[in-house]
């Protein structure tokens, strides 16, 4: 359906266009960057489904060439990298977060930020962690405690990526696929 | 209305450019009267003038200063002294009810919530709009949003407001409206436009053209000049030059 | 839109895309199965000697492609020499940048019409399921086609946000951001709708 293939392109290319912005500020004066959290709106705002194509396709440019990854990074190379793990987890992270929100009946905000947890961080670092383990020859355990650091800042993430979806919801009602009769 | 000599902007051989490119160059300009415009096609540079007289951007050449002030290094001084209204509004309006949205420019000057709210109320019961405070801003016609815009920049006290094509997208009731209002505000206002009509009751017309001053004056004497070069261009074919 | 192909012809620009991508797969197996410095730092030469003949820019150019490593890279080096295992260190660097560098490689010589066509090559299988290849083809398309517009408004959102803040813009402007990508999205499937759908 066109409906469908519309939404997915043009998040792949929100996603993208997140990557190529400057930083925005997470609380007054630490800059964060923003693709990550388009990643879990896709999910959040999309649905599962969408969402999780709209990060496959995503993922395709990039693997095509395209320097799309944040610090105009892409290509094959990224995928032969320790975080590759990482870049396998997205799609799954937003399907999770994409079906959280959309069967979890509890407020947008809410939901969004469980999905946004749970997939964004859950989800995402199971994927992530493993790969960095075997990409780095470290344990499971190594290779957690080098992903740590991230920890706050991907936490501060899903929630405003909750804050972005419940705000989308206020601002337009109805506005979100991934929850059609709100 | 006050003559704003010592808060207008002036630009000294200010010229922008980007990767090699220049898009504006040469613009030494005092503005002071009360009602400018700046008249030019699409394309001319306007919009980069808008940008670099806000302080958007900062000039590649030459300088640019309001009053004392430049205004792309001090952005703190510069949003009490100039406000900006772009053309579209949903690329403007950030939160969902409309007390929300004219509340945030009066905190990023530093005014409390409590202060800030009272003020939006004040300023809503002024315009004799009090039951918008709590409206969603979705709820808005496309009319009413543009105007939201235009009362969230009033509401910070500039002494000078940059307006990008006004009037665009707007029917002419709106249009009306939205100009009556604009003629009677303190501060002095600033219109770009490609459309000789939205500028034609300014003090002083400006007409850029590839990123240049073509002409500088009263409106009648610019517009008919602008007026007879834009019927000759729209006499002549197409348009097949592709930039870059 | 720029791509990271590289538009200084190389020896494997001409090479076909599904056999450089073979290749790369067999090659990083094999990779992966080295576990002496040695002989990592062999595989190592090897891909810097087909990257060094491409001339100095290409060379340049790869070498900056490698640039997000340096995380790792101090990470693990510090580690293992904390550790007092300098060899295990060496193994894990030395294989990571080579596995790096020899995709990055594969993606300079090789056009993104090419490998877009290896994607729908691989896609095939998926028209069972619904997926035309017509279909892979218009969303490439159409990311393409938006990201330039969607930059553009995102910049003009940022301009908004500063012309009434001398703070940096914060998540806010994510809000119009994403809902004007929705608006796209209906406006153009209507679009399509218009023209005969996407089938």
């Amino acid at each position: 359906m066109e409906k469908n293939l519309a939404h997915i392109a043009l998040f792949a290319a929100l996603i993208a266009v997140l990557g190529l912005v400057p930083k925005i500020d997470l609380i007054s004066g630490v800059p964060i960057t923003a693709q990550s959290m388009g990643i879990m709106l896709c999910g959040t705002v999309l649905g599962a489904k969408r969402g999780a194509l709209a990060v496959l396709l995503f993922l395709a440019l990039v693997a095509v060439g395209l320097p799309l990854l944040s610090g105009g990074r892409g290509g094959l190379g990224v995928f032969a990298s320790p975080s590759v793990g990482f870049l396998i987890g997205f799609p799954v992270a937003a399907f999770v977060a994409g079906l959280i929100v959309e069967r979890w009946t509890a407020t947008v905000g809410i939901a969004a930020f469980a999905g946004a947890f749970i997939g964004g961080i859950i989800v995402l670092y199971a994927f992530g962690i493993p790969g960095m383990a075997v990409m780095l020859d470290k344990s499971m355990v190594e290779a957690a405690a080098l992903a740590t650091p991230f920890l706050p800042g991907d936490l501060i993430k899903a929630g405003l990526a909750a804050l972005i979806t419940q705000g989308i919801a206020q601002m337009r009602p109805g506005a979100l696929l991934s929850r059609p009769q709100a | 209305m006050p003559d704003h000599a010592h808060t207008g902007i002036r630009l000294i051989e200010a010229g922008y450019g980007v990767a090699g490119h220049s898009i504006l160059s040469g613009l030494s300009l005092h503005l002071t009267q009360p009602r400018i415009g700046i008249i030019g096609r699409n394309g001319s540079g306007k919009t980069t003038l808008l940008r670099l007289m806000a302080g958007l951007i900062a000039p590649t050449t030459g300088s640019v200063r309001v009053g004392s002030l430049d205004p792309a290094h001090d952005r703190r001084e510069m949003l009490s002294q100039i406000g900006i209204l772009f053309q579209n509004p949903d690329h403007q309006i950030l939160f969902p009810t409309v007390g929300e949205e004219l509340a945030f420019g009066l905190r990023q000057l530093g005014q409390a919530l409590p202060d800030a709210k009272a003020a939006v109320r004040a300023a809503l019961a002024q315009e004799g709009r009090s039951h918008w405070y709590g409206a969603p801003t979705h709820t808005l016609s496309h009319g009413q949003r543009h105007y939201l815009c235009l009362l969230a920049v009033v509401l910070m006290g500039p002494a000078i407001i940059l307006l990008d094509e006004p009037f665009a997208g707007l029917d002419l009731p709106t249009q009306m409206r939205l100009a009556r209002k604009l003629a009677g505000l303190a501060p002095q206002i600033i219109t770009i436009s490609h459309d000789p009509a939205t500028v034609a009751t300014c003090d002083r017309v400006i007409w850029l053209e590839a990123g240049r001053i073509r002409a500088d004056g009263t409106a009648a004497s610019v517009l008919a000049a602008f007026g007879t070069a834009m019927r000759r261009l729209g006499e002549a074919d197409a348009d097949t030059d592709i930039a870059g | 839109m720029l791509t990271l192909t590289s538009p200084v012809e190389t020896w494997a620009h001409p090479l076909p895309a599904g056999a450089k991508l073979l290749a790369l797969c067999g090659f990083t197996v094999v990779l992966f199965a080295l576990k002496t410095p040695a002989l990592l730092a062999l595989a190592a030469g090897g891909v810097a000697a087909i990257i060094a003949v491409c001339g100095r820019d290409f060379a340049q150019t790869s070498l900056r492609l490698l640039g997000p490593l340096w995380f790792f890279s101090t990470v693990v080096g510090l580690w293992h020499v904390w550790l007092g295992d300098i060899p295990g260190g060496a193994v894990v660097i030395l294989r990571m940048v080579t596995a790096v560098a020899a995709a990055n490689f594969v993606t300079m010589t090789t056009r993104l019409s090419d490998m877009i066509a290896v994607i729908e090559r691989l896609c095939r299988p998926l028209a069972r399921v619904g997926l035309q290849p017509k279909t892979l083809a218009l969303a490439v398309a159409l990311v393409i086609r938006f990201i330039p517009v969607m930059l553009q408004r995102m910049a003009q959102i940022r301009e908004s946000w500063r012309a009434r803040s001398h703070r940096r813009p914060g998540w806010r402007v994510m809000l119009p951001a994403t809902l004007a990508a929705l608006d796209d999205a209906d406006r153009v499937a209507d679009a399509l709708r218009a023209r005969g759908g996407s089938g």
